[in-house]
């Protein structure tokens, strides 16, 4: 490797983080996710295009978490038939205490796993620094809206689904 | 004999009081839930002399290893927790004493820092210890009430040493940590 080429790569790997944590963009793709379901089989967010989803990061260990979801509960129950999904992924190191908390919450949508956490390559990619976060993606896989709240969440679907 | 009892005098004085920690226990709080956000893991990651720091999700704490032999400045943890928006719930440190003579309400000078123990038995400290601070803002508010009325000392409420003490070679307004056993 030439000098030139050396610093090059030493430009490159110092800027890769910055990079991978660029905010996201509404109207930019959503990044891919594929992590294992609680059968342990790979579901990929890509698949599900043709349906608005909820993209949520969560854990069992996550209070605030645990009180959102409550209200998913219920709009999932409403919406899921007009073409509404939920891809929830948990942090939570200990599956068992993932499988405990999806049961407790009766929650029926999408459900994958990353004991990874912070540090894992979805949480780098999507720029996740504190849980509950949560991103909508519309039926062609685009980002349009982070964090909303159940309120806001319901207002937007009714706009995108009733309509 | 001579010779033996020289050398007896010159281990006497390399063992001095010395203590090095090595790891701590961090529990911290805050409105919300701790341990839902990595900025505590991050601005603790930054403080020079941690090597790592792992979150412990079913004690809602950090166990943090600190780089060997560094100086450890246990206010820059505190500090590193406020700036990510939390406070300290609890700070325990780990380390390797050797020969450390405490005694309750007594000021002791460990390497640079001086410590003040608080509610202990009069004991001698070797080989690994862990002590628990309970400076104000290290401790819940109900805890550091317990803590602060068991020494007649003033510094507890400031952390720095007042005037009582220049004879023990501790200046006026310098840091004084105070722990636990």
């Amino acid at each position: 490797m030439t000098g030139l080429q050396k610093q090059l790569v030493v430009l490159l790997v110092a800027f890769c983080p910055l990079l991978a944590k660029a905010q996201i963009k509404y109207g930019a793709d959503a990044p891919e996710v594929a992590l294992p379901a609680v059968s342990g089989d790979t579901l990929k967010l890509s698949s599900l295009k043709g349906k608005v989803v909820l993209l949520d990061f969560w854990a069992s260990w996550c209070g605030p978490c645990r009180v959102a979801n409550k209200g998913l509960v219920k709009l999932y129950g409403k919406y899921k038939s007009k073409g509404f999904e939920i891809f929830g992924v948990s942090f939570d190191k200990d599956k068992s205490d993932w499988r405990k908390a999806i049961a407790k919450d009766k929650i029926t949508w999408l459900q994958v796993n990353d004991d990874g956490g912070w540090e894992a390559p979805t949480a780098i990619s999507w720029g996740i620094d504190a849980i509950p976060t949560s991103f909508l993606i519309d039926q062609n896989g685009k980002l349009i809206a982070m964090d909303l709240t159940g309120k806001e969440l319901e207002k937007k679907l009714k706009e995108i689904l009733e309509d | 004999m001579k010779k033996l009892f020289i050398i007896g005098i010159f281990t006497l004085f390399i063992q001095q009081a010395t203590a090095q920690f090595s790891k701590a226990d961090l529990q911290a709080t805050g409105l919300t839930c701790a341990m839902c956000s990595n900025a505590i893991n991050k601005a603790l990651q930054k403080v020079s002399f941690v090597e790592s720091v792992e979150s412990d999700i079913k004690n809602s704490s950090f166990a943090i290893v600190f780089r060997k032999d560094a100086s450890v400045n246990i206010d820059a943890l505190k500090e590193a927790v406020e700036d990510a928006g939390f406070s300290v719930g609890g700070l325990r440190l780990t380390g390797l004493f050797n020969e450390v003579k405490i005694a309750a309400d007594q000021h002791i000078k460990i390497g640079n820092s001086h410590f003040h123990f608080i509610s202990v038995k009069d004991q001698v400290l070797n080989g690994e210890k862990t002590v628990t601070v309970v400076d104000k803002n290290f401790i819940s508010e109900k805890q550091f009430k317990k803590y602060s009325s068991a020494t007649k000392k003033d510094c507890i409420r400031t952390g720095k040493a007042g005037t009582c003490c220049k004879n023990e070679g501790l200046a006026e307004g310098e840091r004084v940590f105070h722990v636990t056993i």
